[in-house]
């Protein structure tokens, strides 16, 4: 037997009293922790493999179940800690890079967590939702530079193709391959429902979403996976893939195991075949050639459809969104870098690219500075924790957000972020046929929608404590938003005050 | 109209029933010689050996009968069908139909033996009222015999056995349960009966004759010479059909009432005829036999009762299907089960106490013996019916049969219910 | 009438259904007890039938026309004029599963008695159903629709 040098992650606790038999845990874990005994009937738990998706626990019918940390001690040491030292042995073992799944865990600041809201006392009255209108509803697309009208008073101007929204929150770009088609379905349906839309990735429109064309945004990635005219003319927006926070600078990688017929139709690639994304367009090395791809695709969708620019959030990015703004984009997209993913070199997700809060309020400013705020909307993305996170980032100046990780969630994620192996327990990051069908959409879809619909009532309230009745007062509104326990300099490129002062 | 049906038990009271359902107004008349409301025939056994209280035996609750409409005549024996005046002749009174179906099941068949006949201790196990009495008389002390080692010997061993130390099967074949069991499974079943009953088996023999003294059987020679002593008698080497009434009013028979198979209408186009009193047609090798099992005597019953009410309920196809058990050992056969012919095969699995035997004709299933091992028999009951062609089938066809043996389409409709 | 159909494209094989049939139909309706240890253990009505791959849980189908109801030699196995429900008189049955060998779907159990669906008798919604954590299985009067 080969060493094993890494302990496992968890322990599986069966209470004997309360467990059955039933076997539920040994069919739902894909991992395959539980097992029957020779008897066949006795089930046992093998912990070595398990992740922690919580499956068994969720499922098993007498709550026998229970996972639990396993602690394995090393010799503490704050440098060599016990992370390094697995990754190490994982590495030793098979010479590659290690990848991981979901957003950055490291603990570098989440400022969302040291920002405050503010609410109306004495001087302004705060409004209270379930009385007053409140208007939540969210136009993306580029605004022209300003009104003209003819005699009568009527607008001359000829409005850019804009997209409405009845709320702030999308859905963020995840491809049909990197998650199962049961998986979009329901996001798909949750945004014809919410009246917002769900991204493709590029993943490709499979033809059982032909009924939600009005809700996607179709992506255009480098891979340029099944991408043709009438994809981009199947959409409500094209975005451009330029990159992604989880994983700036690379591309992606779609092993040809996951891609089966359904997968290769959407995607327009031979079934098996792995679908790598290139880490560049080969098309675009400057903002120049991004202007040439975004007209190309006004030409071909006539001008209808609005074209995003979707960027990692990386250092210099108030230059690159300004660049993109000049290069034709109507919408800009910033993921920063607690972004999710399928799958992404450890190394990179956890130390490249900087916070969406920075680089959105950054942006933000660059662009009003340079009087072309309004030609563009921007969206912000990279892990939207709950409604309080959404409004922190209107008020730093996003017009709308992306969130995915928290439609997966209530949708049965437990972040076990173990997408990568293709085997999740949940129907979600998997193509099985036997695990996708866990994933019903006629209930998940309603999960989601009920989600967001709780963060529409959560934005709702929170901005009539403001005073604040319409979601364009709060956006870019600063004066909301106070620092706590923040340096001078994040506070300057916050554009945001202390509290207290 | 008028109905008049002639005999109270599985197809006679199916018969009213489908009559009922098809006709509001019709009076319907269902004449019995027995004393009882319709009750279930093969419970006598489980009466006897105490597993079921009488009132659980009827097969309705007795306020149905006028609920619906139907006149039960208990203890009138029906003595000749007129049919050039269209009655039936029971006791003193003549009653006048339109429609009649005979259903008057089966005799008991009682071969010559010396000294046995009109013997006081020599009895019948077929209906309730020779039920009543086996379970009267019998004591643990009785020394039980009984002739015969079919369906009905062996539950009448069964039952007595809960009650009498002693119980002796003769039986002239060399194997149990010849109609429902192969030689080899009859074995398996002859020897889990002895263990778990005490019944002691006197197989390829028969009664020579009988010892008695006060009009009483004290004993019996058999014809290999051993003596079994006996004081109690059950005769249950066979039935035949009861063709009696049929036969004098002039009705085609033979062996059985012949009726056309699926409406079961006899040689005179106003009398029916359904149940054990009929020669079916198996369709699973187009030969004329006497099937009387219980379902087939709803069956027919239904067909015949929707037919005399104008309706158009057939007879779709008739074959033998039963399932019984034996101290827990259960049962169930269907089809063809000792076919013979070049066309059949057999494939037998056994395993610990479960006995699967399949019997085909070229590529379709045209019986089964089930030991034990009954999961799911429908389906293999529903492929021999369907005469399905066993390259549809889409798993081992020896595995437990389920939904999954059905290509998606067939199981679609299968779960939807549809008829197949 | 409202019967159960079972989706196979969303069973899970899980058999949370049979788990929670056999507490419908126990003494103390408790899942625990009922699984474990109450005697005689109560039986599910409803079956997986399949592997991980394709399953499906079938349950009575409660016939217009039961096989079962004819072949019933006791006259135990009756179909409610009004519900609709076939079910078994336990009283009256006497287990020689003559049902269990016509039923060409596979839906009666072999127990003591013949063990089948009743549908909960009259409960808004069975306990497969309610149980059914993917919604694998609708309880709905079909009417000849799709499911």
């Amino acid at each position: 037997m080969a060493i094993d040098y890494i302990p496992r992650s968890f322990t599986i606790v069966r209470d004997k009293e309360r467990c059955i038999d039933c076997g539920c845990c040994v069919r739902q874990c894909s991992n395959e922790c539980h097992y029957f005994a020779d008897d066949g009937k006795t089930v046992l738990a093998d912990s070595q493999n398990c992740v922690a998706c919580h499956r068994c626990v969720d499922l098993c019918p007498t709550h026998a179940l229970r996972i639990e940390k396993y602690i394995c001690d090393y010799r503490e040491n704050a440098n060599w800690t016990a992370q390094y030292q697995q990754e190490i042995c994982r590495q030793a073992d098979s010479g590659g890079t290690l990848l991981s799944a979901m957003g950055n865990p490291k603990p570098y600041p989440i400022y969302w967590d040291k920002i405050l809201l503010n609410a109306s006392q004495v001087t302004n009255p705060s409004i209270d939702p379930l009385r007053e209108p409140m208007e939540i509803r969210t136009i993306l697309g580029r605004k022209p530079e300003r009104m003209t009208v003819e005699e009568k008073g009527k607008s001359t101007i000829k409005m850019p193709p804009q997209v409405v929204l009845e709320t702030p929150i999308m859905f963020s770009a995840m491809s049909f391959g990197s998650i199962s088609l049961n998986a979009q379905k329901s996001l798909a349906m949750a945004a014809k429902n919410l009246g917002t839309l769900f991204n493709t990735g590029e993943g490709g429109l499979h033809p059982d979403l032909e009924a939600y064309t009005d809700h996607a945004i179709v992506q255009v990635a480098s891979g340029r996976f099944g991408v043709h005219k009438e994809y981009l003319n199947r959409s409500r927006y094209v975005e451009i893939k330029i990159g992604q926070g989880a994983k700036p600078g690379i591309g992606g990688h779609l092993p040809g195991e996951k891609v089966n017929v359904e997968v290769s139709n959407a995607r327009m690639i031979p079934v098996g075949s792995d679908a790598i994304s290139p880490a560049p367009h080969h098309d675009i090395y400057s903002i120049e050639d991004l202007r040439q791809l975004i007209w190309s695709i006004k030409q071909a969708t006539d001008n209808t459809k609005p074209v995003c620019v979707k960027i990692a959030a990386v250092h210099n990015v108030a230059a690159i969104v300004s660049g993109c703004a000049r290069a034709g984009a109507d919408i800009i997209a910033i993921d920063g870098f607690r972004g999710g993913t399928g799958a992404a070199p450890t190394r990179i997700r956890d130390n490249v690219g900087i916070p969406i809060e920075l680089a959105l309020a950054a942006a933000d400013q660059r662009l009003r500075e340079e009087g072309i705020r309004s030609h563009v909307s921007l969206v912000a993305a990279g892990s939207f924790r709950c409604s309080a996170d959404i409004v922190k980032a209107i008020a730093l100046g996003a017009d709308a957000c992306y969130c995915a990780s928290a439609p997966l969630i209530a949708m049965g994620c437990h972040m076990c972020r173990t997408c990568n192996t293709g085997k999740c327990n949940w129907g979600i990051a998997t193509q099985r046929p036997e695990l996708t069908k866990r994933l019903n959409p006629d209930i998940m879809h309603q999960r989601v929608e009920n989600l967001i619909t709780a963060w529409n009532h959560e934005i709702k309230e929170i901005m009539g404590g403001m005073g604040i009745n319409s979601i364009d007062s709060l956006r870019g509104n600063r004066l909301m938003l106070r620092g706590i326990g923040l340096s001078e300099k994040e506070l300057q490129i916050l554009g945001i005050k202390h509290a207290g002062e | 109209m008028k109905y008049i049906i002639i005999g109270a038990s599985a197809a006679g009271l199916a018969c009213a029933e489908q009559i009922r359902k098809e006709d509001a107004a019709g009076s319907i008349t269902v004449m019995t010689g027995e004393h009882y409301l319709p009750y279930s025939r093969p419970t006598i056994s489980y009466y006897l050996k105490g597993a079921l209280k009488p009132s659980d035996m009827y097969l309705r609750k007795p306020s149905y009968y006028a609920a619906n409409g139907i006149e039960i005549l208990t203890d009138t024996p029906a003595r000749e069908i007129n049919r050039e005046n269209k009655t039936v002749k029971a006791g003193r009174k003549s009653y006048a139909y339109d429609k009649l179906c005979i259903c008057t099941g089966s005799k008991p068949f009682i071969p010559p033996m010396k000294h046995v006949e009109g013997k006081a201790n020599a009895y019948t196990f077929l209906d309730f009222a020779g039920a009543k009495i086996l379970k009267q008389k019998a004591t643990p002390n009785t020394k039980a015999v009984i002739i015969g080692a079919g369906l009905i010997g062996m539950k009448a061993a069964e039952g007595l056995s809960k009650i009498c130390q002693s119980v002796d099967v003769v039986e002239l074949a060399p194997r149990i349960l010849p109609s429902i069991l192969d030689e080899a499974s009859a074995k398996k079943v002859q020897k889990y009966i002895e263990e778990k009953g005490h019944i002691h088996f006197h197989l390829g023999d028969t009664v020579k004759e009988a010892k008695s003294k006060d009009k009483r059987i004290t004993s019996l020679i058999l014809n290999s010479g051993k003596e079994l002593p006996c004081d109690m008698l059950v005769l249950a080497v066979g039935v035949r059909p009861e063709t009696q009434l049929a036969e004098q009013a002039g009705i085609e028979t033979d062996r059985g009432i012949l009726t056309d198979p699926a409406t079961m209408r006899t040689s005179d186009s106003d009398i029916y005829a359904a149940g054990d009193c009929t020669v079916s047609v198996d369709m699973l090798d187009g030969s004329k036999k006497i099937l009387a099992l219980y379902p087939n005597a709803v069956y027919q019953g239904t067909a015949a009762g929707s037919q005399m009410a104008g309706g158009n309920i057939l007879v779709s196809g008739t074959y033998a299907v039963n399932a019984i058990d034996f101290y827990g050992l259960r049962i169930c056969t269907c089809g063809l089960i000792n076919a013979q012919g070049p066309q059949y095969t057999d494939k037998t699995a056994q395993h610990g106490d479960r006995y699967k035997r399949l019997i085909f004709e070229n590529n379709r299933l045209v019986g089964f013996v089930l030991i034990n091992a009954g999961e799911n028999a429908g389906i293999y009951t529903s492929l021999i019916e369907n005469r399905t062609d066993l390259a549809e089938i889409q798993t081992d066809i020896f595995d437990t049969p389920s939904l999954f043996m059905f290509e998606k389409a067939q199981r679609q409709k299968r779960l939807k219910g549809e008829s197949v | 009438m409202k019967k159960v159909y079972a989706k196979e494209e969303l069973c899970l094989n899980c058999h949370l259904c049979e788990v929670f049939c056999k507490t419908a139909h126990s003494l103390s309706k408790d899942v625990i007890k009922a699984n474990k240890y109450e005697q005689p253990a109560p039986a599910a009505r409803v079956k997986v039938y399949g592997d991980n791959k394709l399953s499906v849980a079938v349950n009575c189908r409660h016939c217009e026309e039961p096989k079962c109801v004819k072949a019933c030699i006791t006259g135990a196995m009756t179909k409610d004029k009004k519900t609709g429900i076939v079910s078994v008189n336990e009283e009256k049955c006497i287990g020689c599963m003559t049902c269990l060998a016509v039923c060409p779907f596979g839906c009666i159990q072999t127990g003591k008695f013949a063990v089948k669906c009743d549908l909960c008798r009259g409960e808004d919604e069975p306990a497969c159903v309610k149980n059914c954590p993917n919604r694998a299985l609708v309880y709905t009067d079909l009417g000849g629709a799709e499911v």
